[in-house]
């Protein structure tokens, strides 16, 4: 052959391959209807992959290890395999692309994010809602738990195996060389960060490489004053950073900046050395979930800090419409089943797991998304760690969702790129609220169809 | 007087030399040093300063949560087979283009220079779908297939520029004695090649040895997991990484490849001057 | 050329390598361009829409053009100090007596470490609080005026993470180069410098213009490798503060991975091929002509 028919014939083949990527997109391909959550039939057990993004020695894998050891012995043949990608956007990468091939395994980690929501849209996860109820474990839930995992419509198609609160840790003894007090209202923060900066202090220890802990702080004013309404139609397009609610979000924001509340170049602080910065001293504020109970609360804590370090939770603002008790409650990233791989042994794998999953995975010292499993506490925990735990508890219903799962992905980058030059001043608020209304109405008002 | 002038540009030429060496050599010292350090005394001091004290903790924690030497095994096989592709193919091409010769070579040439130009991103989505298609997914070859086909154009130019300094008279005696191109193949161009052989191996060992994007795109299973893919095994949760476990995987991962390299060395670095004076 | 060949031992030859190469990088690139006229998400049905991503590329889209802009930074950057270090380097090998093969190989050992250890190293060199090497080494020099959190300040991000890059590889560019050197017949220099030539003469008339060709292959393989840099930009600062240190091909990254805009991403790829084409073709077209000169 010649190397231009070569080429042509080359072309030719790609063609066909596009188009038999995109053919059967439709409901299903073939698979199960996602609400038909008990199809009949024997259980015949195989092989079955769960792809996930948790870390690959942390609760939640150990767990479900042992669960899928415990089912394989009781059903020879069966095997769990867990197939983790702990880093993030290399997680997604991979998600997608197995995504766009057709290729999800049985289980895929998935956020509550416009992406899912298609796959969902499309019939490709199963109704998590059903499932649960019909495995008899729906009621189990915290409230919190399963309503951070679902999409707007209060459709439920992600399993939650974790819990998690946000709490703002802060070091008592910088608080008071500096004469600060914990602030009362989120209003008081830039004051707090200028009296602390004052005192030689680092208020607050932000990994800034990561970008969503930057765009936790653009959620909190709006949640106060309107719960999640305003994210919810923001991202749409309905709802622009010009109006009330999103001005003074976008002021608070540039007046943390303005008040030198975070480290000199946070942006390019990784998640280790913000953590770092607030336990070996140097930072008095570090806002992080209960994942890091091990390194915070626990003999594990630098033994410099240890007696110093306490927590307090998002505050109020002043005729805030959500409640002290409601604020950042992550279920971390969900666990959705596929549609085109369910059978009777999914199912029944599942009903065994998911029921008995609460009580082993509370053992590990982690907080059960459940309210049916009480945790343990480990035995070089600091006091606080009950604290914490209790804290979990104590939460309101209402949780308020990070931004990063809500909008589009194309305005969320645009989004976390932004908020760092508004906090270190290379933009005005002006300019930042411009460039993210005209974003948010190209890409937004589209995602959202 | 001309002697001392000379004198002082050589110490000062020495001076400025071992400058340059130390910036080189610093971060591998470092990598070691950090590797050896306590975690609490990492996270606590600056990370540049002497390590207060030395333990081998960070390589007890490396090898308990990974699995190291399945993944020095798999990065093995799987350099192992790009580059026995990249360099067969690339020297069979090479002799085609440059020994042979025929009417289209410079339009081939100029489709194999598309290959050194276009970035290797670009390729993801249409190659998962193909893999998927045909189920190549999750196996050596989908990581050997891409890796070897995009480091082979580099190959074939340096096979080229080597081939093209062959001088001619050295095929036309082996002609007149009634050789033909296979054996000409085998017999001259093949042993003339080793010392390019040895650079390009080398070259392109360095990078598939480190390659993160086919291998997170391409495999799935634990099984066939690399080096760079293990080293995600000391991501916590939320991306907090447990950093001096993975410097002191890191280190015991790029301890083969240094092996290597130091012995060979001479040999490469001969292959790329001979290479690189005549091309 | 062979007296011998024939069209099958021509075949046997050059179908193997072809069949490979097709198949795992030309059919991939005209898959994009394909893609590069639909909208497409992955999962929802792919929808024809002409040109319109190249429009939305070239007319729309500030991120882009910040980022081509960045990609030209960087692209400098990498340039000077892999071609410019190389060559002083290479110069000042030949010059040396002992050790030039000690220190040939500990210059090539940056490429092996992982960029992933690189990336985190050049953060903590570069970091202001906590104080980093950098930032020490200026304080040292009484240039504490100068210190600053480098990968934050939009106007030296670039500069910070193009340096890392650059300094990676090169060894390898050095060690070609050394090699060309090393070749340039004595005899050429000696009677220069009997003519009472200077060192710098010497350089510029004698040395440089015999090692032009290999000059060229360096030329063209440094800039390709640095217009398609990815990962070092990608680690360090993600493309960040704002857009300060995005190039044009974590930007295509992030459109297929995080926006996943495949179609939008494939047309971003089909610039770089582009974008390099024409480079080494100007590459090509000036050197070429001052040889002619």
């Amino acid at each position: 052959m010649n190397p231009t028919r070569l080429t042509v014939a080359a072309g030719a083949a790609a063609t066909a391959l596009l188009l038999a990527g995109c053919s059967g997109g439709g409901l299903g391909g073939g698979g199960t209807d996602p609400a038909d959550v008990a199809p009949a039939g024997e259980v015949e057990p195989r092989e079955i992959s769960w792809l996930l993004s948790r870390p690959a020695d942390g609760g939640v894998i150990t767990t479900m290890e042992q669960l899928a050891d415990e089912y394989a012995a009781e059903h020879p043949g069966f095997e769990l395999n867990l197939i983790t990608t702990p880093d993030r956007p290399s997680y997604i990468q991979r998600l997608e692309t197995l995504a766009a091939a057709k290729e999800l395994p049985e289980l895929f980690d998935i956020d509550a994010t416009p992406f899912a929501q298609k796959l969902a849209d499309q019939g490709r996860m199963m109704d998590a809602e059903a499932l649960l109820t019909d495995i008899g474990v729906h009621d189990d839930y915290r409230p919190a738990a399963l309503s951070y995992q679902r999409f707007d419509d209060g459709s439920l198609y992600m399993v939650p195996f974790e819990f998690q609160v946000e709490l703002f840790w802060y070091n008592t003894a910088l608080f008071e060389k500096a004469g600060v007090e914990v602030p009362a209202t989120l209003d008081d923060f830039p004051a707090m960060c200028e009296d602390l900066r004052a005192a030689g202090t680092t208020p607050i220890a932000l990994d800034g490489q990561d970008q969503w802990p930057l765009e936790r702080y653009m959620a909190y004013q709006p949640f106060r004053a309107s719960g999640n309404d305003f994210v919810r139609d923001l991202k749409r397009a309905d709802a622009s950073l010009a109006d009330p609610v999103g001005r003074d979000a976008v002021a608070w924001i540039a007046a943390l900046g303005e008040a030198g509340c975070f480290q000199e170049g946070f942006s390019s602080t990784g998640y280790a050395d913000a953590q770092a910065l607030f336990t070996s001293g140097k930072a008095a504020v570090y806002n992080i979930g209960t994942w890091e109970l091990a390194n915070l609360a626990t003999d594990a804590l630098d033994a410099g800090v240890r007696d110093d370090v306490d927590y307090f939770t998002l505050p109020v603002t002043d005729g805030a419409a959500t409640a002290e008790n409601e604020y950042v409650s992550p279920s971390g990233i969900g666990m959705a089943v596929n549609a085109r791989t369910y059978d009777p042994l999914v199912r029944d794998f599942l009903e065994f797991a998911l029921t008995r999953y609460p009580e082993l995975y509370a053992k590990t010292g982690a907080i059960s998304p459940t309210t049916t499993a009480e945790t343990t506490i480990p035995d070089n925990a600091t006091p606080l760690y009950e604290r914490a735990v209790a804290e979990a508890d104590a939460v309101g219903d209402v949780s308020a969702m990070p931004w990063d799962t809500q909008l589009d992905p194309t305005s969320n980058s645009r989004l976390q790129q932004e908020l760092t030059l508004l906090v270190q001043g290379d933009i005005t608020a002006d300019e930042f609220v411009t460039t993210m209304d005209a974003t948010i109405a190209e890409h937004g008002a589209a995602a959202f169809e | 007087m001309r002697r001392e002038r000379l004198d002082v540009h050589r110490s000062l030429n020495g001076v400025f030399v071992g400058l340059i060496v130390v910036a080189q050599v610093y971060p591998l010292a470092w990598l070691f040093l950090t590797a050896l350090r306590p975690e609490q005394d990492f996270a606590s001091s600056n990370p540049f300063s002497l390590p207060g004290a030395l333990t081998l903790d960070n390589f007890a924690r490396a090898f308990e949560t990974g699995n190291l030497g399945l993944n020095i095994l798999n990065s093995l096989v799987v350099t192992f087979g790009a580059n026995l592709l990249i360099v067969a193919l690339g020297m069979m091409a090479a002799y085609a283009l440059e020994v042979l010769g025929f009417r289209l070579r410079g339009f081939v040439r100029g489709l194999f220079l598309i290959g050194i130009i276009v970035p290797v991103q670009i390729a993801l989505v249409p190659l998962f779908i193909d893999y998927a298609a045909v189920g190549l997914l999750d196996t050596y070859g989908s990581m050997i297939i891409p890796l070897a086909g995009f480091a082979l154009p580099m190959s074939i130019y340096l096979f080229s520029s080597f081939y093209h300094y062959i001088p001619p008279e050295t095929y036309e005696a082996a002609s007149l004695d009634g050789a033909g191109p296979y054996r000409i193949f085998g017999q001259i161009t093949l042993p003339l090649s080793l010392n390019t052989i040895v650079t390009i191996v080398l070259v392109n060992s360095i990078f598939i040895w480190n390659d993160f994007i086919f291998a997170n795109t391409f495999v799935l299973s634990d099984g066939l997991k690399t080096i760079p893919l293990g080293l995600q095994n000391y991501i916590g949760a939320m991306g907090n990484v447990d950093w001096t476990a993975t410097f002191a995987a890191v280190c015991v991962t790029i301890t083969p490849l240094m092996l290597v390299f130091l012995v060979l060395n001479k040999a490469m670095i001969q292959g790329l001057e001979s290479g690189a004076a005549k091309g | 050329m062979l007296p011998h060949r024939s069209r099958v031992a021509v075949l046997v030859f050059l179908l193997p390598p072809l069949l490979l190469y097709g198949v795992a990088v030309l059919l991939p690139i005209l898959q994009s361009l394909g893609l590069s006229l639909f909208r497409w998400d992955g999962i929802t049905p792919m929808e024809f829409v002409g040109l319109d991503n190249y429009v939305r590329m070239l007319g729309r889209d500030d991120v882009f053009w910040q980022a081509f802009a960045n990609t030209l930074g960087y692209l400098a950057i990498c340039l000077v100090l892999q071609l410019g270090g190389a060559l002083v380097v290479a110069s000042l090998l030949v010059a040396l007596r002992r050790g030039r093969e000690l220190i040939k190989t500990l210059y090539l050992l940056p490429a092996v470490i992982s960029t992933v250890a690189i990336a985190f190293l050049f953060r903590q060199i570069y970091s202001l609080d906590p104080v980093g090497l950098l930032n020490q080494a200026l304080d040292m020099v009484g240039l504490d005026g100068l210190q600053q959190a480098w990968l934050s300040n939009v106007s030296t991000v670039l500069v910070a993470v193009s340096v890392p890059e650059g300094w990676r590889f090169t060894g390898l560019y050095m060690l070609i180069i050394y090699a060309a050197l090393m070749a340039v017949p004595a005899e050429l220099e000696e009677a220069a410098r009997l003519d009472g030539a200077s060192r710098w003469q010497v350089f510029t008339k004698i040395r440089f213009p015999y090692i032009r060709p290999v000059w060229v292959t360096t030329a063209i393989m440094a800039t390709t490798y640095a217009l398609r840099g990815f990962d070092i930009p990608y680690l360090l600062t993600n493309g960040g503060p704002g857009q300060a240190s995005e190039l044009v091909t974590t930007y295509m990254y992030k459109s297929a991975f995080s926006h996943t805009d495949y179609g939008y991403a494939s047309a971003i790829s089909v610039f770089i091929v582009v974008e390099c084409l024409v480079a080494v073709g100007l590459i090509i077209a000036l050197l070429r002509r001052k040889e002619n000169a």
